[in-house]
């Protein structure tokens, strides 16, 4: 029986453990293509673990277990046929503290797409500018781009990274708590960025700020002791949420 | 006031340590002017191949020649084989076998060099006079080689540099080690997650993170491999001659100087001539050690480190 594709990323009844300690409790869920989702929940809810376990990042964790099904584009990741390598280059990461590679601005960029095959300057270069600009930066680095990219400020770092992640155009993007340690005005730079990417990209973002999951996200997720307590569009778990731990959260109780 | 106590006793040893060094400086240059300021000398003594004290011919490029040449070959052979073995340790061992492959590396690095010296000459030496040399000069493969040309009982340049190699693996790899394992893992996270396998961010993203760190121990164990005497006086001939193929012996710095030392009283130029050794010697190390402090930094400045 053939069913249609849904969404790019399903997730259907997912545990994961490190070594005897359940991390993700039974989790089921659908998100949205071109849309932001945000995953929120208190620190150690298991947001991280989540997003990791999605571009099978845990894989490298000696202890780590999952059960359950994740599917990206109706294939299983974990399944037999699953190519790891591939699947990373369909889903892009941004990690929580910029961590550009310390060398050229250029060669940050050009790193993924050489990895997977392109060689040739002619084809790198407009990748780089594509890329740059895609994750509003162009401007600021196309006088200076053979320079160290660690000497740029921590919010240029972070959109370098955007463009890192986005020149191998993944159609998915995982950010886990991307502006987090990033101060107010660089923060406010990138969520626009990311309100702007997401007309063309699958967002999955982990926040902690309950305000930011608010303004940048169009479904949200609540995560408590790793298990999926909330799974919505945000606008009504923002009004109205159907459970008590979420309100508690939203409203600052708990967290 | 606490402060100034402070600088002060730090001041004391810093300053000990700087005075001590122009000290052997000034010491070895004192000593090795005869031989720069006479006529049968003077500084093209570096460039001149014949040494003779017995008709006052005092060149020492042959040594210089020959520490180049082991020290060359040591290099060659252990930075490959160590930075491989260090990449190894730090991006695929298991962590069980890893303590105890770093114990055995630390360990190997403590062995007195008379101990590599004396096995060099009971197995190396023998191996390479009876098996080594009629393997590659009996096959057609390798027997044209010019580097493996000449008759040999062992005591070689290629004996020099490889028991050098050994002494310097230990240093190269844990060096190496640990400038990889510096690498913060933040940086193999973004590179795996863009899909590169782990070989890919080992190579192409910690080697060249670690690149700064593994060239300043290479550029350093440079000097020590040509500052290094028994293990070498042993099993490289000593023989006053250039060394044309790997199968030659030589004659290196350390060596001219401990063998001759003990009766070059004789003529006082002889023995200047081996103190023009030492310092040619000693402004190597120290010239080794000024460029690996540009490479740190240079390295590090291209990679917005500092
Ligand atoms: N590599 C690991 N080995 C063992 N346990 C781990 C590992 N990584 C995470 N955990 C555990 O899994 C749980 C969930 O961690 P996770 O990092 O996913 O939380 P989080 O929701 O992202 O928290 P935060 O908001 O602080 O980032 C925590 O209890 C943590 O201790
Ligand atoms: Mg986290």
């Amino acid at each position: 029986m053939m069913t249609a594709r849904t969404h790019q990323i399903e997730v259907y009844d997912l545990s994961t453990w490190f070594g005897p300690k359940a991390v993700l409790k039974n989790i089921t869920c659908h998100f949205s293509d071109n849309a932001v989702t945000a995953i929120m929940g208190p620190s150690g809810c298991g947001k991280s673990t989540f997003l990791r376990t999605i571009n099978r990042l845990n894989d490298m964790i000696g202890n780590f277990r999952m059960k359950g099904k994740i599917l990206l584009e109706g294939e299983d990741i974990y399944g037999p046929q699953a190519n790891v390598y591939e699947l990373r280059r369909k889903i892009g990461m941004v990690f929580q503290r910029p961590n550009p590679f310390p060398m050229s601005i250029r060669d940050n960029v050009k790193y993924g797409p050489r990895l997977h095959g392109v060689k040739d300057d002619n084809e790198l270069d407009p990748i780089v500018e594509k890329s740059l600009k895609r994750a509003a930066l162009w401007d600021e680095v196309k006088d200076g781009l053979d320079e160290p990219a660690p000497n740029l400020s921590g919010g240029q770092q972070q959109r370098l990274c955007i463009a890192r992640a986005l020149s191998v155009d993944p159609p998915v993007l995982l950010m886990d708590e991307p502006v987090s340690s990033l101060d107010p005005i660089s923060a406010q730079k990138i969520e626009n960025l990311i309100v702007e990417l997401k007309k063309d990209y699958t967002i999955i973002m982990v926040t902690h700020n309950v305000q930011q999951a608010f303004r940048v996200s169009d479904q949200a997720a609540f995560l408590y002791l790793g298990e999926l307590i909330e799974f919505d569009k945000t606008r009504r778990i923002a009004e109205a949420p159907a459970d008590e731990r979420t309100e508690a959260f939203i409203t600052g109780r708990i967290g | 006031m606490q402060d100034a106590v402070g600088k002060f006793v730090l001041l004391v040893p810093a300053f000990a340590g700087s005075a001590l060094i122009i000290l052997i400086l000034t010491f070895l240059w004192y000593e090795a002017t005869p031989i720069f300021l006479a006529p049968q000398g003077g500084p093209s003594i570096v460039i001149q191949p014949i040494w003779d004290p017995n008709r006052d011919l005092y060149g020492i490029a042959l040594f210089i020649l020959g520490s180049f040449i082991c020290t060359f070959l040591a290099i060659a052979m252990a930075v490959p084989l160590g930075i491989g073995a260090a990449v190894f340790l730090s991006e695929f061992c298991p962590p069980r076998i890893r303590t105890s492959l770093r114990m055995i590396v630390e360990m190997m690095a403590a062995i007195p060099s008379i101990v590599y010296g004396l096995w060099a000459y009971i197995v190396m030496v023998p191996w390479i006079k009876n098996s080594f040399a009629p393997a590659v000069q009996s096959n057609p493969l390798t027997a044209w080689m010019p580097w493996f040309q000449g008759s040999t009982n062992g005591l070689s340049v290629l004996a020099g540099g490889t028991i050098l190699a050994i002494m310097l693996l230990p240093t190269v790899v844990a060096v190496s080690d640990d400038a990889l394992r510096s690498v913060p893992s933040s940086y193999r996270e973004a590179s795996l997650a863009l899909g590169a396998t782990k070989t890919e961010t080992a190579v192409k993203i910690v080697v060249s993170a670690a690149i700064p760190g593994i060239g300043a121990a290479i550029v350093l164990s440079l000097g020590r491999a040509v500052g290094e005497t028994m293990a070498v006086l042993m099993v490289t001939g000593n023989s006053l001659q250039i060394p044309f193929t790997l199968l030659d012996p030589a004659y290196v710095m350390t060596s001219i100087i401990t063998n001759q030392l003990g009766y070059a009283f004789v003529f006082p130029l002889w023995r200047s001539a081996l103190f023009a050794v030492a310092f040619v010697l000693l402004m190597m190390s120290v010239s080794f050690t000024v460029i690996a402090k540009w490479f740190v930094k240079w390295g590090m400045k291209t990679r917005g480190l500092v």
